[in-house]
């Protein structure tokens, strides 16, 4: 009996294996179970902000596995079917290579065996009623014949005559005599190949999958005397994906790819959900609907099992700098930078890794306290920003492309490192400014007063004041018109006029501009 | 024939070695494998915790597991230091164990059925391969294909054992290369978010001598999840972060700035880092979970302080009837006249005494982190006998791009004593100019002019006062 089929070409194809006699039929299906070497390469999520930690409950970058597996084929046709690929495979992507001429085509099956499907496929065949008694215990078999789809109700063809499944409250449930074919437990990617003769090969097969991400962790110690910082850095790689990839060539890429917006159609894998005539009774409560509840595992209930509660993370943190037993190298790769790990490691399932991939003992830095000044509404006294300052060249101690990430600042007390700052930093290649803003100052903090207007210009004076017992480095970019006169020079910076200015140990510096009238 | 076929399956089944244990070994309650522990903690619900554990570390490459970190850690910001001790990886394994994930690991495997009589009782056993587990389970029982549980009835899956990978909670390891063997101590440090603090201040004000007793009070709460056992605690006075990545815990309110009305720079007798100022608890501490700590840190009596009120009116707003001024409570915290030490952000509480020499709350507010040698206002209510009504008298257009605007304010009084009334317009940033007014104001800001309006005892005063606008 031919079973009735609604869905897309995977499907027809199935049919025609199943259906046709002749070469077709005789196809080998040739399981390669695992991987015997694999490679991954992490690419960050192209649209979230350096600022933004990845979600580690919903990954939004990807990554290119490449696997090298060893597989023996008969003379003739054969399906080569790929077990342990990345659940998240994107399809499209996948080439393999390694096999000459010989692939036709290539699948990937997505329609997965279920509760539902199994009905949807044994539409018209007989299978086995098995009905227990609550009473006695005993169970009872009779054969039937499924008449409807697996949509919303089950009505099956007995002996008795046409009845529905679960509508006559005993404890009775399908038994069948085997799986349909072109049902898988997982999406399965497949190859169908011709030989002549029978084959060893050594195939490769490279994809891209998502459910990755990875970013850099910056650690940075300030130095005793205060004008340099220790600079450690982290790979952090993370995994949602529910493979494992044991002893992974590991690589990671920064840099900003072009991507397409390609989704992979969800697999259909269906619970039964039955509704049945009512009962009979003045309360119409669908009692048996709440008993399925319990009973099924269905696809969301295993994703809300996988995205725990976990604290959403930005940065690094250490004490005495750590200390690094390996350190991944970089290279340049067209025009992006690849990030590798000496090692084979281990990328688990739903995990994240980190390995060192710079350390930088002196590097000179500045620490200096900033704000934009505007003559408009604001809190007054206003805090300044306290920012580190970095040149990324060699002369400085560093001199190295940093990808983006976060950074974490410390300063010893009495041996003990404290925490003193934490910020953002996007992609810096080598000769850029490094600037990280650390946060809001407690200290530093500016006052700004008109204290004349003339028909063209406005006057103000800004006083930046300090509480602490050392001078401080203070920059203020003057914003809202065009600055007429200013009792101290000003530079530029960014397109603004910039009032540098070292502000005395508890003590206040005071600028009085004149800003054209707008 | 199908029950004599169960039967038999059951058989085989009970052949079936005793499932595996689950490897990891597991503390007696109440016991914790933190050792000696630092905490710091920062006011934005951050911590940085300080572990020092004394490890037998074995030579070359080892994996070291540490149970008993913050059950929020942000283990990306994990480092471990130690004695000869280099790291190869660092791994965070949240691949946890549940019924889902079991029966998800299982498929292709074979795991062991206990079906209930529903009348009897009666077990019996047979052997299962999960051929899916895709919204049900599909499994295969010697040649027949059923669907887990489909009849409902009570069905015990035994598992053999936990898949490989599945943890009972998310794991943190370090993979370590180390020169020798051999017990050290191991300094594991990491971020945490869930500890923070915030001071709460107490001000007893005596309005009649002009001055005011005030106690300052840390009070810390640990929601991180875990108990940190005897540790060394220090709170840092201070948001550490740059931009806006967190938002704000609610009541610690960086905003609440307003209240600082000149930033003092003396530096307060206090130990200091960078920025900000440190407040060491005098003694190891024990903070469990889900506790509230309080410290007092400071003490002060016999500070000047003085009531003051003050109403701002926003840009063109005419009351239709008279509005109550705040009341505000004007103190320093500079060494000399003042409170002589720099207030970490928290919430001021103020009592008074009554006519009985009971004291009673008469209002809060919060302030920022608030340097020492500042000047203060903390607007702890709404005065019920000082009023103001401000109207818009006249607007009237003079050029192409100018109008001119004149305002009216009404302040009255039914106290028995006069009072001054600090009147703020606000709203006057551009190049607003104040072409008359019926007494002298003073430009506090960009954005705003103050006036002092003495209001007699029982009475009445009125300011007038013209602006000259763009718009």
């Amino acid at each position: 009996m031919v079973p009735r089929f609604r869905g897309g070409k995977a499907e027809w194809l199935a049919l025609l294996l199943l259906s046709l006699p002749g070469p077709l039929t005789a196809q080998a299906v040739v399981t390669s179970p695992a991987p015997d070497r694999v490679a991954v390469t992490v690419y960050r999520d192209p649209d979230r902000p350096a600022d933004q930690a990845p979600d580690l409950s919903f990954l939004d970058g990807y990554a290119l596995v490449s696997e090298t597996r060893r597989i023996t084929l008969p003379a003739g046709e054969s399906e080569i079917r790929f077990e342990g690929v990345a659940e998240n495979i994107l399809p499209r992507s996948a080439i393999v290579t390694g096999l000459g001429d010989g692939v036709i085509e290539r699948n990937r099956d997505a329609y997965l065996l279920s509760p539902g499907t199994l009905i949807e496929r044994s539409l018209g065949h007989r299978v086995h009623l098995r009905r227990t008694s609550a009473a006695t215990g005993e169970a009872r078999e009779e054969e039937a014949v499924i008449r409807s789809g697996a949509d919303g109700a089950l009505v099956l063809q007995t002996a008795a005559g046409i009845e529905a499944l679960r509508c006559t409250g005993l404890n009775e449930t399908v038994v069948y005599d085997g799986v349909p074919a072109g049902l898988s437990p997982r999406p399965t990617l497949s190859v169908r190949a011709r030989t002549d003769a029978p084959l060893t090969a050594t195939v490769t097969l490279s994809y891209l999958a998502s459910g990755f991400d990875w970013q850099a962790n910056y650690v940075a110690h300030v130095s005793d005397d205060g004008d340099s910082v220790n600079l450690f850095a982290w790979l952090t790689l993370a995994n949602t994906d529910s493979t494992s990839f044991p002893d992974a060539d590991t690589q990671a890429v920064a840099g900003r790819l072009n991507r397409d917006n390609s989704r992979v159609p969800p697999a259909e894998a269906r619970s039964i959900d039955l509704s049945c005539w009512p009962a009979g009774t003045t309360s119409d409560l669908p009692e048996e609907e709440f008993e399925r509840q319990e009973i099924v595992v269905t696809g969301s209930g295993l994703m809300a099992a996988r995205a725990f509660a976990i604290p959403a993370p930005p940065a690094a943190a250490p004490p005495g700098a750590p200390n690094a037993a390996m350190v991944a190298t970089q290279e340049d790769l067209g025009d992006v930078k690849l990030y590798r790990i000496p090692e084979p490691v281990t990328i688990a399932a739903n995990s994240q890794k980190q390995v060192a991939f710079l350390t930088r003992p002196r590097v000179a830095a500045r620490f200096v306290f900033r704000q934009t000044v505007a003559p408009v509404a604001r809190a007054s006294p206003a805090p300044a920003r306290r920012f580190m300052v970095a040149r990324n060249r060699a002369a400085d101690g560093l001199g190295v492309p940093l990808p983006a990430g976060r950074l974490v600042l410390f300063e010893a007390l009495e041996g003990r490192p404290i925490l003193v700052g934490e910020g953002t930093m996007n992609d810096r290649a080598v000769g850029e400014d490094v600037e990280v803003d650390l946060g809001e100052a407690t200290g530093v903090a500016t006052t700004l007063r008109p204290v004349g207007a003339g028909k063209r210009e406005r006057d103000f004076e800004l006083v930046v004041t300090n509480d602490r017992p050392v001078p401080v480095r203070f920059e203020a970019s003057l914003a809202g018109g065009e600055v007429r006169r200013a009792s101290a020079r000003l530079s530029r910076r960014d397109g603004m006029p910039l009032w540098t200015v070292t502000v005395p140990a508890n003590g206040r510096a005071t600028l009085t501009y004149g800003l054209s009238t707008p | 024939m199908r029950l004599l076929l169960v039967a038999s399956a059951a058989a085989i089944a009970l052949a079936v070695p005793a499932a595996a244990q689950i490897e990891t070994e597991i503390p007696p309650p109440g016991e914790s494998a933190q050792g000696q522990v630092s905490v710091t903690i920062y006011n934005n619900e951050l911590a940085l915790v300080q572990d020092t554990r004394r490890l037998d570390v074995a030579a070359g490459r080892s994996r070291l597991e540490f149970p008993d970190v913050s059950a929020q850690i942000r283990p990306e910001t994990v480092t471990l230091t130690g004695e000869g001790i280099g790291i190869v990886e660092q791994n965070f394994d949240f691949d946890l164990l549940s019924p889902q994930a079991l029966m998800q690991k299982a498929v292709g495997e074979t795991v062991t059925l206990v079906r209930t009589n529903p009348a009897t009782g009666a077990e019996t056993r047979e052997r299962a391969r999960v051929l899916a587990a895709n919204g049900g389970v599909v499994l295969q029982i010697g040649n027949r294909i059923e669907v887990l549980r489909d009849d409902g009835l009570p069905v015990r899956v035994i598992f053999d054992r936990v898949p490989a990978g599945l943890r009972a909670r998310p794991t943190l390891s370090v993979t370590v290369e180390s020169q020798r063997g051999g017990r050290r101590p191991v300094a594991l440090t990491y971020l945490t978010p869930g500890l923070g603090w915030s001071a709460d201040y107490v001000a007893l004000f005596d309005e009649a001598n002009g001055r005011m007793d005030v106690q300052g009070w840390v009070t810390l709460t640990n929601n991180s999840g875990t108990p940190y056992n005897n540790a060394e605690v220090l709170l840092v006075a201070g948001s550490v972060g740059g931009g806006s990545i967190r938002p704000q815990p609610y009541g610690v309110r960086r905003g609440a700035t307003g209240q600082i009305r000149g930033a003092g720079t003396e530096t307060a007798d206090r130990e200091r880092l960078g920025d900000y100022y440190l407040y060491p608890l005098p003694e190891r501490t024990t903070i469990a979970n889900r506790q509230t700590k309080q410290v007092s840190f400071l003490n002060v009596s016999g500070a000047p302080a003085r009531r003051a009120y003050e109403y701002r009116n926003a840009w063109l707003h005419s009351a239709n009837e008279p509005e109550s001024a705040n009341t505000v409570l004007r103190f320093s915290s500079s060494r000399n006249q003042g409170l002589g030490d720099a207030l970490p952000a928290g919430t001021v509480r103020v009592y008074q005494r009554d006519a009985r020499g009971n004291p009673q709350f008469v209002g809060e507010s919060p302030i920022g982190h608030t340097p020492m040698g500042s000047d203060i206002g903390l607007t702890t209510g709404q005065a019920f006998d000082v009023k103001v009504q401000p109207t818009v008298e006249r607007r009237e257009r003079v050029s192409s791009g100018r109008w001119r605007t004149t305002m009216r304010y009404v302040l009255t009084n039914a106290r028995s004593e006069p009072v001054t009334v600090d009147l703020v317009q606000s709203g006057l940033w551009g190049d607003t100019r104040i072409a008359e007014q019926s007494q002298p104001g003073e430009r506090r800001s960009a954005d705003e002019t103050v006036w002092h309006v003495a209001v007699p005892a029982n009475g009445e005063a009125s300011l007038t006062a013209t602006f000259d606008t763009r718009f």
